[in-house]
């Protein structure tokens, strides 16, 4: 950081102690939550990507029950519009009850990595594998191109295209998921009061910066802090991308368990929609770095991705599998963590908080600052 | 966002002459080669590169590359790719640091037939 910038803010601390809670390096670990929102890019691996009909198309394909075999459900069934694009349930419920919370699908646009276990490493590969999934939309590809075929999306598709008659089925799954993933990749959540704060303490503009609670001021110095939350949840996304253990359990019943990142790497090593497969439109392989060098360890077992935090108020439940019901319940759950449920083998980060009834309000009062509602 | 590393340096140089840049990594070996590690800025949670410098008379053999966090009991979630430059040069690409705090930067060089360990300790913020 350059010289002048550290004496700007080491000033600025100083001169609104009483108002503005955070000390200088504090203000410094502020700032590294963004900007926000991030510039956009479009994705090189998806030649519809930032494609105005195709993000139509994906938009309407996401929202019609055609992407289902039966027409029983569409994507916003459980990735609901009017719901941050998920649904309340603790456990999404496809064609059975699956085993984890449906995410969110605000910011997916250049992630590394998506779903709990990390199975994609991109996001037109995410969106295609819930279509052929059996406990999901159960179509294959045969299913989906004779729907699509038959379907008033045809014209749209071909445009986008050409002849689907001539396309291998495959390729009309693929083309419907890179629709898909322009849609999805177009869905952003906006600024809110935490990046109000975050952009006045980089503009120096006291005024507005006092304006934040001092309550969400508290909460931001012990995520950042004694609370170490933002060893996982940090950048602009507050997410890392990576794969922790949560001391959350991952027995599914007495016989079985939810392999996480183990269960993911296995997927997405035989998958053929990954940014090394032929599938990939980038002749360059950007971003194919990941998946050849990723590792494998046991203590991948049970690990899930660092869920965003952005829009987090609107998005309960909570975890993997969605046990834990508002922000509360996830503070107190850090709070008073059970350590022996914790990988033996794996990494040593988390430990009892203990924290006061004071703290946890305040880390609650900071989080929802990460969402529209209080804005 | 691009965050500035804080490099801790464990000694000073001397020895055989070697025109390179960067902070020297630390060796329990008894008169290793100096090693020398460069590298601009360290993004969180991104992929990033770094030189690897030997400053050997003889012949460089093969540098394996890794990091670990100490205090957090884990290591590199990626293998770094190492590419030989010549002259003891290697560039090493895909590095990633997933998480703040202190890293501890391993290389593992063969010279003369004998592996040798260096260590550089990196605070990323």
């Amino acid at each position: 950081m350059k010289l002048w910038f550290t004496a700007a803010l080491i000033a600025l601390a100083g001169a609104v102690r009483a108002e503005v809670l955070l000390s200088a390096d504090e203000i410094e670990q502020t700032l590294s939550f963004g900007p926000w929102p991030p510039s956009f890019h479009s994705d090189p691996s998806n030649r519809v990507s930032n494609n105005a009909r195709a993000i139509a198309l994906g938009e309407a394909l996401f929202n019609d029950p055609v992407l289902s075999v039966d027409g029983a459900f569409s994507c916003a069934s459980c990735h609901d519009p009017e719901q941050a694009f998920t649904t309340p349930e603790a456990r999404a419920l496809g064609r059975v009850l699956l085993d984890r919370n449906t995410p969110s699908l605000q910011n997916l646009a250049g992630l590394r990595w998506y779903g709990w276990g990390g199975k994609s490493d991109n996001l037109w590969a995410a969106s295609l594998h819930p279509i052929i999934e059996e406990q999901e939309m159960a179509h294959n590809a045969d299913s989906l191109k004779t729907a699509i075929s038959e379907s008033t999306y045809i014209d749209e598709f071909e445009v986008l295209f050409g002849d689907i008659q001539v396309q291998d089925s495959e390729l009309v799954l693929v083309n419907i998921a890179k629709t898909l993933s322009a849609y999805l990749e177009t869905l952003a959540t906006d600024q809110t009061q935490f990046d109000a704060f975050r952009d006045a303490l980089e503009n120096q503009d006291l005024a507005a910066a006092v304006s934040y609670p001092e309550a969400a001021q508290r909460g931001l110095q012990l995520f950042i802090g004694r609370g170490n939350c933002v060893l996982c949840h940090n950048g602009p996304r507050f997410s890392n991308n990576e794969f922790h253990d949560a001391g959350v359990p991952y027995f599914l019943n007495e016989t079985e368990v939810d392999e996480g990142r183990f269960g993911g790497l296995n997927f997405l090593l035989s998958s053929p929609y990954t940014l090394d497969g032929n599938w990939n439109d980038d002749p360059n392989r950007q971003g194919a770095w990941a998946v050849r060098n990723v590792r494998r360890n046991h203590s991948d077992f049970g690990t899930f991705r660092t869920p965003s935090l952005r829009g987090v108020s609107e998005t309960a439940p909570y975890m993997h599998n969605g046990s834990l019901s508002d922000l509360n319940a996830v503070i107190r759950h850090y709070s008073k963590i059970d350590t022996e449920r914790l990988h033996a083998d794996g990494e040593a980060i988390l430990s009892e908080l203990n924290l006061s009834e004071q703290e946890i309000a305040d880390l609650v009062a900071f989080l929802v600052t990460l969402s529209k509602e209080l804005y | 966002m691009i965050r500035c590393a804080v490099w801790c340096m464990i000694w000073s140089s001397t020895a055989f002459a070697c025109d390179v840049t960067g902070q020297r990594m630390n060796s329990e070996v008894q008169n290793a080669p100096e090693v020398y590690l460069s590298v601009d800025e360290i993004p969180l949670a991104q992929p990033f590169s770094v030189l690897v410098s030997i400053c050997s008379e003889t012949a460089v053999g093969q540098m394996g590359v890794d990091a670990i966090m100490p205090a957090h009991r884990h290591g590199l979630n990626y293998t770094p790719k190492v590419t030989a430059l010549g002259g003891g040069a290697f560039r090493v690409d895909d590095m990633l640091f997933h998480m703040p705090g202190l890293w501890e930067l391993q290389v593992n060089v063969d010279i003369n037939g004998q592996s040798i360990f260096y260590s550089s300790e990196i605070t990323l913020k």
